[in-house]
């Protein structure tokens, strides 16, 4: 070999290490997830391995914010990040536990449901990895993740995901979706153990009423939607239309008794909780979106969805405002604070009352438009 | 050249099945809309009421929810049948297509639209009024909704309708067509106003 092919080779070799270097911190960085700032009635900050050791030291266990009221009262639970791309989910949570002043009875807030989701992404899609946005105490970095589980964690995929109990069966790729995995089981894969997790906080602390957030693809059917299992669908009738009357477009879907795995029909079925999800419009979804970005993420922007919306193939109305993450998240803490009325108004001695989130009005109809897509959301965090 | 002739041919029958996708879309909007509708005017409608859904989505129980909160006495069920009609004098039917309510209720589009018949079949042969809501908006509309409002709003006495969800002028159209009283409200909390006013 010359004197040059060993140039030529050590060279290579240089870069493919500088590569290896430089990807290797990103990937390893992924794992540190990004956590909420202390609000007035954080208590305490406990872990999902608390109520479930078998998620104990695993990348499936994550903090659970614990804001107890002085009063007696109800408890709730608020999960975020079940899906770790719906940014408006974990950020409607950040939100609340950074806000909420609870009076009575005590909230539980998971901002990531899925811990493990977030600490990848989908280099597939060519999502995102972090975006930024202005706090109250400077710029702050958040993650943007997977829907599904790490495959760090959890590895491979069945062919075929047969659910537990109900033996459906879907894509294998579901067995990491944590949305199919309940009520889970303590001796399943890592996304079981988690959604049995969830279950037994449920199941422990007596939680009458659980939120699920969730975005959705623009020309997904059931978006600007909320899913209610059949015992809160009373609640969420009454809630419904209070968000109506506020002018938040919200349709209302009973949770269908035959599609198993998810938190309004599973966590209604196999604990006492009234199961509540809401879904909102995510312009970093879908198949008919353009290149992904920072601008669909927060700004919700994206002028191929402005086509498709001249097209009618959308579900939600889409012009050149987009959907900012300030009116997702608006829609969501909103939605809370009805359904939570409502479920007030049905168990006066369970009552769960609270102040000082910003709801839909103030994170979004009041706000400067020039301020929307993440600042005007930052103005609220710590 | 035979594969020219292939091509062609299966070229021909895509376009086709493209112009059959259009006309179906242009079927619901093949109603006049230009037909006036004429709103209540007096009081026809007396309790005991049922309330059902027409479609299976959760708009009959946000109008349950509705009628509850300005203390109307009705019962409810998303599955009624002629058999459960009891003593009840007014039948409302709150239309809109639902898949997850379907599957809830472990019934498919054409079960429920058999359903629906029998039900007001028989709240006409007893003497029932009808009333016929289409709360829904836009939401409510197309295929899967679609199905149901014809069927329902062609036997209604009255329909309370949010205009948003009959910019095609369908559900007008049914209405103006067959002399059936029709009131337009902008949001479903307007069916609190103007329900009221049905019942004797």
């Amino acid at each position: 070999m010359g004197k040059k092919n060993y140039i030529s080779a050590a060279l290579c070799l240089v870069v493919a290490i500088v590569i290896m270097v430089g990807t290797g911190k990103n990937f390893l960085a992924a794992r540190e997830v990004p956590l909420p700032e202390k609000g007035p009635s954080v208590t305490e900050v406990k872990m999902l391995s608390d109520w479930f050791d078998g998620l104990k030291d695993t990348n499936g266990d994550t903090p659970v914010y614990v804001l107890k009221g002085e009063k007696e009262g109800g408890a709730a639970l608020v999960l975020g990040g079940t899906h770790a791309n719906e940014p408006s989910g974990y950020m409607s949570a950040f939100t609340f536990i950074e806000t909420a002043v609870v009076e009575a009875g005590t909230v539980y807030v998971i901002p990531y449901t899925n811990h493990s989701a977030m600490t990848h992404n989908d280099p597939g899609e060519g999502n995102i990895q972090y975006f930024t946005i202005p706090t109250q105490s400077g710029e702050r970095t958040f993650r943007f993740g997977s829907r599904a589980t790490n495959p760090i964690d959890q590895w491979p995929d069945p062919d075929v995901y047969v659910h537990y109990p109900s033996n459906q069966q879907l894509s294998g790729s579901e067995t990491r979706n944590i949305n199919r995995a309940y009520p889970g089981r303590p001796d399943g894969n890592l996304t079981e153990k988690m959604a049995y997790g969830v279950a037994e906080l449920i199941r422990t602390e007596n939680v009458g009423i659980t939120f699920d957030l969730h975005e959705a693809s623009p020309e997904y059917p059931v978006i600007n939607a909320t899913v209610a299992h059949q015992n809160a669908m009373d609640i969420a009738s009454e809630g419904c239309i209070e968000l109506l009357l506020g002018g938040i477009d919200m349709a209302l879907e009973q949770s269908p008794t035959n599609f198993h795995g998810l938190t309004h029909r599973e966590l209604g079925d196999f604990t006492d909780t009234m199961a509540i999800l809401m879904e909102t419009a995510n312009a970093s979804q879908g198949r008919l979106r353009g290149a992904s970005g920072v601008e669909q993420v927060i700004g919700g922007l994206d002028r191929f969805y402005e086509i498709n919306e001249d097209l009618g193939m959308l579900y939600v109305p889409f012009d050149e405002n987009g959907h900012p993450i300030e009116e997702r998240c608006g829609r969501h803490l909103q939605g809370i604070y009805e359904y939570i009325a409502a479920y007030n108004n049905a168990n006066p001695d369970d009552a769960i009352i609270y102040s000082g989130v910003p709801g839909y009005d103030e994170l979004f109809l009041n706000a400067d438009p020039a301020t929307l897509g993440g600042a005007h959301l930052g103005s609220f965090l710590k | 050249m035979n594969k020219k002739i292939s091509a062609l041919l299966l070229a021909g029958v895509m376009i086709l099945s493209l112009a059959a996708c259009g006309s179906q879309g242009s079927a619901s909007s093949s109603v006049d809309p230009s037909g006036e509708t004429v709103g209540l005017t007096e009081a026809f409608a007396e309790a005991p009421i049922l309330v059902t859904s027409g479609g299976q989505s959760a708009d009959y129980q946000m109008v349950g929810t509705l009628m509850g909160k300005i203390g109307m006495d009705y019962k409810i069920s998303n599955l009624a049948t002629s058999a459960d009609l009891g003593d009840a004098k007014t039948l409302i039917v709150v239309v809109g297509g639902s898949s997850k309510g379907l599957g809830a209720a472990g019934i498919d589009a054409d079960g429920e639209l058999a359903r629906l018949e029998e039900l007001i079949d028989g709240a006409k042969t007893a003497g029932l009024s009808v009333i016929a809501m289409h709360t829904g908006g836009e939401a409510r509309r197309g295929d899967l909704s679609d199905k149901f409002i014809a069927p329902i709003f062609e036997k209604a006495d009255y329909a309370i309708v949010v205009s948003a969800g009959d910019e095609d002028g369908l559900m007008s159209g049914i209405c103006s067509g067959a002399g059936i009283p029709m009131d337009s409200i902008d949001s479903i909390s307007k069916v609190a106003t103007v329900l009221p006013a049905a019942f004797k």
